[in-house]
Formats: structure tokens, sequence, C-alpha cells
């Protein structure tokens, strides 16, 4: 997408363009629907809310500043429906577990490699702020600027949410593993240099 | 800096976060610390098992329905506009802004005619016609139209005041309190709570008395619970039955039998419930 091309696409949007509405959707769609079914682990639900993102992202069009890309603007859009709806139903997590457990036919986005497969389980097990900002910084590869941006947080917090996600993501492993010898913390000497 | 300061930079060593001159400080300590290897190896193992590589592709018709959303929306806005006999506004983040209460009030089943009907009706249709293909989700979406927030009882309570209710942590045949929520009636408040029993679900709105309750397509009856007379609507194997004393309407949401299993459920829920036959509804 070319700054030109985007800022094209968001004055259309401005001007309620159906066309450059579409563009825009077409343009951002993957990855936020992805995003929302990574979060909610339904399929139905990220279709649900893929649509409020966007009718809210066009209503509210005239917010956006430019200060970050539209793609990242609509990601704090979706971010926000999704941890709002989790929050509301509290349906997602049990899915997943669900999931996790094999319970579900098949029907759940996880990859059948092993190590994979035992990750993505204990995603779905962590909390839904902190697999937001999993998934947006090791799914999207986002840096933590556009993820700062996006959860309306400083940069710094980001580094630190991100360090507690990821151990509690690990102790989450450690659990469904079961087995000390792979799972122990790493000792780190006192001191070196 | 001792090998736990190198042990917090990790992570952004990884996601290539450091400055040039930290990240030249953290590689040069890697290639002597066995330990911080360890950490990051682990924490690359970590993070590369979260992106996913498996295709999620965008449903075909999610742009339609986003489009006809969109086209519903100024539709609606255009009535509003004109019975208003205000300019029509062309910018879209104006319409849609007037249009979320538009809408709003249309789902509510309130005529746009009609503004003193704002917190008189009750929309159930957009309950009722979801229960055959997922009863839960369709709970959802009402909770949702109602603005719903979570809560736990004594948070109902507080907040709903002014109704005779109950939300007890368990109902006779075994069902366990799941979730509570605190729903925006117009200007009234309302509560509902979801209940399981296994892979059994039930629900029970609470709400004050009002005009109209719009059931859209489904047909209400009369009917007896217990001692108390009501009204149902019947959706498949599901019933929505009603019970209205002046204060409160409580409405249960279930797949039990009315004549064994529904009264006992009707009596924990509504225990003060009067026996008078008053439904309330009006509609």
């Amino acid at each position: 997408m070319s700054r030109f091309s985007e800022q094209d696409m968001i004055e259309g949007c401005r001007r309620g363009d159906p066309e450059a509405q579409r563009n825009l959707f077409e343009h951002t769609s993957g990855n936020v629907f992805r995003l929302l079914f990574r979060m909610t682990g339904s399929k139905d639900d990220a279709f649900d809310l893929s649509q409020e993102t966007y009718l809210k992202g066009f209503a509210q069009i005239e917010k956006f500043e430019g200060r970050s890309s539209i793609a990242t603007w609509l990601y704090r859009i979706a971010v926000n429906e999704a941890l709002q709806f989790l929050r509301r139903a509290e349906t997602a997590r049990l899915k997943l577990e669900k999931c996790a457990k094999g319970s579900n036919n098949g029907k759940c986005p996880i990859e059948t490699t092993n190590v994979r497969l035992d990750v993505q389980a204990a995603l779905a097990r962590v909390d839904a702020s902190d697999r937001a900002v999993l998934l947006l910084r090791y799914q999207d590869g986002l840096d933590y600027r556009a993820i700062a941006d996006i959860l309306g947080s400083a940069e710094g917090t980001v580094a630190s949410r991100l360090n507690r996600a990821r151990d509690r993501l690990r102790e989450n492993l450690r659990k469904s593993y079961g087995l000390r010898e792979e799972s122990d913390p790493v000792v780190h000497p006192k001191s070196s240099r | 800096m001792c090998c736990e300061d190198y042990k917090l930079q990790i992570g952004r060593f990884l996601d290539n976060e450091l400055t040039p001159d930290v990240r030249a400080d953290v590689t040069e300590h890697l290639q002597t610390c066995s330990a911080c290897n360890l950490e990051l190896e682990s924490l690359q193992e970590l993070t590369l098992g979260i992106s996913d590589s498996s295709e999620v592709s965008v449903p075909s018709d999610l742009w339609d329905s986003i489009e006809c959303r969109l086209g519903a929306d100024a539709d609606r806005s255009a009535k509003r506009a004109v019975m208003n006999y205000r300019p029509f506004r062309t910018r879209r983040w104006a319409l849609a802004a007037s249009l979320v209460f538009v809408v709003g009030l249309g789902m509510l089943g309130v005529s746009l005619m009609d503004n003193s009907a704002e917190a008189s009706t009750i929309n159930f249709s957009v309950l009722l016609d979801g229960l055959p293909l997922d009863a839960q989700k369709a709970f959802r979406k009402f909770l949702t139209l109602y603005d719903a927030q979570p809560g736990s009882p004594p948070d109902a309570k507080k907040f709903a005041s002014s109704l005779d209710f109950e939300t007890p942590p368990t109902l006779p045949g075994g069902f366990h309190l799941d979730s509570v929520y605190l729903l925006q009636f117009g200007d009234n408040p309302g509560v509902a709570a979801s209940y399981i029993r296994g892979d059994e679900f039930l629900a029970t709105i609470f709400h004050a008395p009002v005009t109209n309750e719009n059931f859209g397509t489904h047909k209400d009856y009369d009917c007896v619970v217990g001692k108390h007379h009501g009204h149902k609507v019947k959706v498949g194997s599901w019933k929505m039955v009603h019970l209205t004393d002046p204060t409160t309407c409580h409405c249960v949401l279930s797949q039990l039998d009315e004549a064994s299993e529904l009264p006992a459920v009707m009596a924990a829920v509504a225990p003060r419930a009067s026996t008078a036959n008053v439904h309330g509804h009006g509609g």
C-alpha cells in the first residue's frame, strides 16, 4: 500500500466513497480478520467483530489523525472490540481451552506441529490482553511503537507487557508439559563480564 | 551489567528493539554466556510457536455484510433526516454517528415517528430469531444490543434496585450461575444472568414493566407456570417464559419442561412475584 494510495483511500473514506471503503477493507481485512480469529478462536465471532471494526472505522474516520498508518489505527479498533467482547462474554477462553484439549473436532486454529501446537494451546489460556500483545508482536510482526499506538500505551510499557506475557505463556507451557526438567527456568550466573 | 540485567534485555534483543550500542553489548555478552544463550533460544522457540502460518481466509461474505449494514445505516439516516426536517448530512462519520442512535431505536422496535416510546419497548426478536442456530450467541447479541456489562449478583442488586429478582448461584435442577450482566433498557436498568447445566444453557432477564415487547414474527401465548400466570414464546425446543408483577418482568429462557422443572426455577428467580395475572407487556 503506497503512501499516496493510502492517503487516497483515507480521503475517499472520509467522503463516504464506497470504492475507497472497499479498497481499505481489501488491503487490511486479511490481518484484521486473522487477528480477531486468533483472539477469539471462533470464525463466527471474528466475522461479527470484523464487521464492527470496519463499521466503527468508517464511522470514526474523521478522528484518524494520520499519526500511525490506517492499518494500525484499524488494528486498534479491532483489538478494543476483541477485548471488549472477551470481557463481556468470556466464552472465547472456554472455546480455546476446549480446542486445546482436542475436543472440538479439529476446528481450532492450532497447527499440528508439536511445538506450535503446545504454544498455541498455551496461548489460548493466557489473558486476552497478554494474547493481544503477543499476537501483535509475533503473529503480525509489529514493532513496539505500533503496538504502543494500538494499545494506547508507552513503548516502555509494551516492552514490560511483552516480558510479562512471554513469562506467563512459558508458565502455561510448563504446566501443560508437567516436565520440570524441560521447562525449568534458565539459571543465570550472578554476574558476568 | 550483570547477567540478570542482560536477561531483561533479551526480549528486546529478540524483538530488535535495542539501540545499536546496547545491542552490541548484549551480542558480546551472548558470545560468552551459555545461560543467556539458552534463554534466547527458549524465547525464540516460544515466539516462533506464536506465529501461525496456517491460512485464515477472510470469509467471502464479510464485505457484503459490512456493505449491507452501511447501506442500511444510510437509509435509516435519510429517513431520520427527513423526519426531523434537517439538512441531509453526507459526511460518513456524521451519518454513522446519528445512525447509531437511529439504528438503536429501530432495533428496539420504536417507531421513528414516536419519540415518546424510547424506553417502553424491548426487542426480544434478536434473541428469539437466533435461538434455533445458537442460543448462547443469540443471548450475547441481545446483551450487546442493551449495552450489557458484566457484574456480580450484588452489583446487579445495587444497579437495578427498583427491580425485584434473584440471581442465585444455583437453580433447582442443578444449573450453576455462569455470568451476571447489567443492562440498560432506555433509561431503565435491567439485569440478565446465564446458567449452565452440563451443555445445557438457561438465561434469565429482568426488566421494568414496559408497554410493548417486540417478539418479531414469533407468537406470544398465555401460560401458567406453577401458580403464576404469564406468557410465553416458543421457538423450536426453546421457551421464553415471562412473569410480570408491578415492579418487574421476570423472563426465563430455557428448554425446561413447563410442568415439571420450570416452576421451581421461576420461583427461585422470582420468589416474590405476584400470583396475579398481570402481563404488563401490553403489546
